[in-house]
């Protein structure tokens, strides 16, 4: 695994500057039934295809931000910073 | 000087005026500067370089290119060096493998003769039983077979370098093609990295002293090629540069010696050219058979002529010129043979003995080396004709009718190599759009059409990072020139049973292994090698893959696309592991305080990164002085975050299960942090400095996780609050005793009383002169103080601190003590005490969760959980019997395990040996005994729930 992956600051830099942060996915509110928290904690989508992902530059800039990448090959289609979603 | 050696000539690579001696196996040989080691024995006469794998059978100079095993030596210590690359030092010390007792007198050779006993696989159906013979059958085989061997005492060679590039265009190979297409780039203004293995650009062309096309000689070509590419700063050219890996992100692995560069690029063109692999005939490996590039290598690099009569089996136009490169060294030509019918013509003008047309080579015969050769006419459908044999005295034999392109690095891209029925081999399709390949390796067979192939590719390379002008655009989207067809035609592969036929030279596979593993049912490829280790040696495939997949095609009767190939993957050649290792860097992360550490006589320990004090004196005494006087431990590890912003109480607050928002500004507060599985992660104080001020403190190995987490639920923006990472920026002392505040006092003006600062409370203001926040908080159990101060003031605040308590009896203490301390208080640390599966309730901090709070990380799984009957506690436990047990040791209930001990130290102070442990809720009770199975014994305990040491903490908030 040696892709480029572009921090929103700092531009492409290797993969191994940052941390993989899981899959993009929404907090369950505080009642929801167990089943949603437990799915929440404990499984992943784990897509064979394009996924919304979090990063952290750990070896830069010290940022979180989103990529979309296709988990098949690597390819980072996008990135943008988290403020742009809600 | 040995009759072997041709005179002078412009393209050798050799000084005669530098001679040069090492030893070999104990002999003195002379060489020259220049010359590599198997070059200089070759002109010594030596023939035979090694003996092979299985069948210890001679072996000598195959390919001279550092491709096959044959040459395999031990230099100067280092097993399995290819010395036919490799060259002679002064004085090295170089020594034949897996001969003895010499090379010459293998009594191993034996097993040649034995080769019925143990044919391919062998291994899986015999020496097996008796069972209890195993061990001594696995080491009698082991002796028997291998390569060289590792002598354990030598000293690892110098710290390797990674070197980082980055360029428009990386060129793989320094021939004619990668020569040119490096000019072009640069004409239209990219930069390239041209990456080649030789020690000189020039590629092939340099071991050929004929014109192939015109009347320059090829070498004086490849030299004109050469000297541009030198002369133009936009190429960086890395010689002796083997790139062995391609990897995603086009990203290139280069091995240079000692340095691995890692080269990325815009767009890649590999021109890596192609090699010959041996054809498969009765005693293909006896020494004095060649591949022809090989031969023409020792002739023009290192002007050595190893025989004086030679064969030449070709199948097109490459072989021709071999024979006429020999023939202009002086070897008389005994025969020359090409597979093609219709080459009656070329083969005329060659001037051999005996000239045939539609004939290849079936055997190879003479006891130590080459004698004589016997060729054989090939039917219609290319297999060899019974009773057409005519056989030749002769002492060389050159095969050059097997050339492949070099596809190696580019199979590790995956992509797809298609078989081209007409150029014989397989060649690389369906290739990225930022991948491409130029001259032999992608068809071109004429020195013309390398030359205008390659131009080609680099013209396309840079005309698609932007580059170049509108005729340059228009160019490259113009048909791929320079691949005409060469024409060659390949012998078909009869299915031969010969034993001493090899396929694979590094493993002793031979054709009958292989029709022997075909019909054990290892039909696929994948199994056949697998079954029969083809392809599997030093070599990586480069001398057999090709024929072991025709074999397989031809046994099977399918076609060579059909049966398909194995997988290839990186390196492409053999990489030391010291070499990916990359430098040896040892980082070590110092406190502010480090170096005065050493002037109290410290004990150093690791944590992490981290050099901590493990003790000074010794345990007892540090905790002495902690109990009775005052001592100072240097916490400058622990992580340190600065917290603030109109959100920052309700943020803190949300994120731990306690209460935040409610903490006055001058207090502190213990925190405890859980993920939203109600585990906890991590534990600390957080201090609030002022309304929207605060100040949090980490465990030292969970700053970087906290930093992280804090910062992920910040991520949308959507709260007022920033963190800010100050670990590094402050040092942290904790002054901890009942004088403490005596000492402090004498150093500062602040208000230091139980009214001003209570237990819990915190001051600011000047310490000896330093700016410092203080926080009176008690890890280790007595009335104490954590200061925190800029970094820069790490030195001067220990010595001055240690100087002004040195009447009070001050002392340092270290790690050792400081857990001896906090265990008496039965103080957690997490991560410790606790892991993965541990809750609150469970941990006994139930207390710090507030479940009446609205939402917190962690409520939902501990709304849950509350209420629920525990799966197990976390208590304090002393040993009755004084024993210690080790930390993980199980707690058992008869012979079952139900628990483990976390932490366990001897209390100098209480005289016991104390600890943590996780136990059924069952014996979480006062006084239960506990059973701990420790060194092979099961000790016995008793269950301690408030801390050994000051319960109620009078000490702590006096």
């Amino acid at each position: 695994m040696s892709f480029l992956l572009a921090c929103p600051n700092c531009g492409p830099r290797d993969v191994y500057e940052f941390r993989f942060g899981g899959e993009f996915g929404s907090r369950p509110r505080p009642d929801a039934p167990a089943e949603s928290w437990s799915r929440y904690l404990y499984t992943r989508t784990n897509e064979a295809g394009v996924q919304k992902e979090w990063w952290y530059h750990r070896g830069g800039c010290h940022a979180w931000f989103l990529a979309i990448r296709d988990t098949r090959t690597n390819v980072v289609v996008d990135v943008m910073r988290p403020e742009a979603i809600s | 000087m040995s009759d072997r050696r041709l005179p002078i000539h412009p393209a050798q690579r050799v000084d005669r005026s530098r001679p040069l001696t090492f030893s070999f196996d104990g002999k003195s040989v002379a060489a020259f500067h220049g010359e590599t080691i198997a070059a200089a024995l070759c002109a010594e006469g030596v023939q035979t370089l090694s003996r092979s794998f299985k069948y210890h059978r001679r072996r000598g100079l195959l390919c001279a290119a550092g491709r096959c095993p044959n040459c395999l030596m031990t230099v100067d210590g280092v097993p399995n060096v290819r010395t036919c690359t490799e060259p002679v030092r002064d004085g090295a010390v170089v020594r034949s493998q897996h001969a003895w007792p010499s090379l010459e007198n293998d009594v191993q050779g034996v097993l040649d003769s034995f080769d019925a006993l143990i044919p391919v696989g062998f291994y899986y159906k015999t020496f097996m039983q008796p069972r209890w013979l195993w061990p001594t059958y696995e080491r009698a085989l082991r002796r028997l077979a291998g390569l060289g061997r590792f002598d354990p005492t030598l000293e690892p060679g110098a710290n390797s370098d990674v070197v980082h590039l980055h360029t428009d265009v990386a060129i793989v190979g320094g021939g004619p093609a990668g020569l040119s297409a490096a000019l072009e780039a640069a004409r239209l203004g990219a930069d390239a990295v041209l990456i080649d293995d030789q020690p000189r650009l020039g590629g092939h062309l340099q071991w050929h002293l004929l014109a192939t096309e015109g009347t320059t000689p090829d070498y004086q070509v490849a030299e004109r090629l050469a000297q541009r590419v030198r002369a133009e700063p936009r190429i960086r050219v890395l010689s002796d540069a083997t790139a062995f890996g391609l990897y995603e992100g086009r990203l290139l692995t280069v091995i240079q010696r000692e340095r691995m560069s890692k080269v990325r690029a815009d767009r890649i063109v590999v021109a890596s050219g192609g090699f010959e692999h041996p054809l498969v005939f009765q005693n293909n490996d006896l020494p004095g058979v060649f591949l022809g590039e090989g031969i023409q290598r020792v002739i023009a690099l290192y002007g050595i002529a190893p025989g004086k009569r030679a064969v030449v089996v070709a199948n097109d136009n490459r072989g021709l010129r071999a024979a006429r490169e020999l023939k202009a060294a002086g070897i008389e030509l005994a025969a020359v043979v090409d597979a093609r019918v219709d080459s009656d013509a070329a083969l005329r003008t060659l001037g051999a003995s005996v000239a045939l047309a539609g004939y290849t080579v079936v055997e190879a015969h003479g006891s130590k080396r080459v004698e004589r050769v016997s060729l054989a006419r090939l039917d219609a459908s290319g297999r060899p004709t019974k009773g057409s044999e005519q056989t030749v005295a002769a002492d060389l034999l050159v095969l050059a009718a097997g050339w492949e392109p070099n596809t190696t690095l580019l199979a590790q891209e995956s992509c797809s190599l298609e078989f081209r029925g007409d150029l014989g081999a397989r060649f690389p399709t369906g290739l990225p759009e930022w991948l491409s390949v130029a001259g032999e390796v992608a068809g071109a067979a004429t020195l013309d059409g390398i030359l205008r192939n390659g131009t080609q590719a680099g013209l396309r390379a840079a005309v698609l990072i932007g580059l170049g002008d509108a005729a340059d655009r228009a160019a490259s989207t113009a048909a791929t020139t320079g691949l005409e067809p060469s024409g060659s035609v390949r012998p078909t592969m009869a299915a031969h049973s010969n034993t001493k036929e090899f396929v694979c030279l590094c493993e002793d596979v031979s054709t009958k292994d292989i029709k022997h593993a075909l019909q054990e049912g290892f039909d696929h490829i994948q199994t056949l090698k697998r079954y029969t280790t083809v392809t599997m040696g030093p070599c990586q495939g480069k001398m057999c893959h090709h024929t072991s997949v025709e074999l397989c095609a031809s046994m099977t009767g399918q076609t060579i696309a059909a049966t398909g190939t194995t997988t290839t993957r990186p390196p492409a050649a053999p990489v030391p592991l010291g070499l990916l290792a990359g430098p040896a860097h040892n980082l070590i992360r110092q406190t502010p305080c480090h170096h005065r550490h050493n002037e109290s006589g410290v004990t150093w320990m690791d944590m992490g990164a981290w050099k901590r004090p493990l003790v000074y004196s010794t345990v007892e005494a540090e905790c002495r002085a902690v109990h009775e006087h005052v001592g100072i431990i240097d916490v400058g590890t622990l992580g340190k975050l600065d917290v603030k912003g109109r959100d920052a109480a309700a943020y803190l607050e949300w994120i731990h299960p306690n209460r935040v928002a409610n903490l006055k500004p001058g207090r502190i507060r213990y925190r405890v942090m859980l993920d939203d599985a109600g585990i906890i992660v991590d534990d600390g104080t957080i201090a609030r400095l002022g309304d929207d001020h605060f100040f949090v403190t980490t465990g030292t190995g969970a700053l970087e996780s906290v930093e992280q987490w804090l910062e992920w639920w910040l991520a949308d923006g959507a709260r007022c609050v920033h963190t800010t990472n100050i670990t590094a920026a402050l040092g942290a002392v904790n002054v901890a005793g009942p004088k403490s505040r005596e000492l402090l006092s004498r150093v500062t003006d602040l208000d230091l009383s139980s009214a001003a600062v209570p237990y819990l409370g915190l001051a600011q203001g000047l310490v000896a002169g330093v700016p410092a926040l203080l926080l009176r908080i008690g890890f280790v159990g007595e009335l104490g103080y954590e200061l925190h101060f800029p970094a820069e003031y790490g030195d001067y605040l220990w010595s001055t601190l240690l100087e002004a308590g040195n009447d009070l009896g001050i002392a340092p203490f270290g790690v050792e003590a400081q857990r001896v301390l906090r265990l008496e208080k039965l103080h957690i640390i997490p991560g410790h005490d606790t892991d993965a599966l541990s809750n609150p309730f469970e941990a006994d901090l139930g207390w710090a969760v507030k479940l009446e709070k609205p939402d917190f990380i962690g409520r939902a799984a501990l709304s849950r959980l509350h209420g629920q009957p525990l799966r197990q506690r976390l208590v304090g436990f002393e040993m009755t019997d004084g024993t210690l047990p080790f930390e993980g040791d199980a707690v058992v209930a008869g012979n079952a395990p139900v628990g483990r001990v976390t932490s366990a130290k001897r209390s100098p102070l209480l005289g016991r040996t104390i600890g943590m442990a996780w136990v059924p809720p069952d014996l979480a009770v006062e006084g239960s005994l506990v059973h701990v199975k420790t060194q092979d014994r099961v000790s016995e305990g008793r269950v301690v729930l408030k801390p050994f040491y000051d319960p109620e903490g009078e000490r702590l908030k006096g």
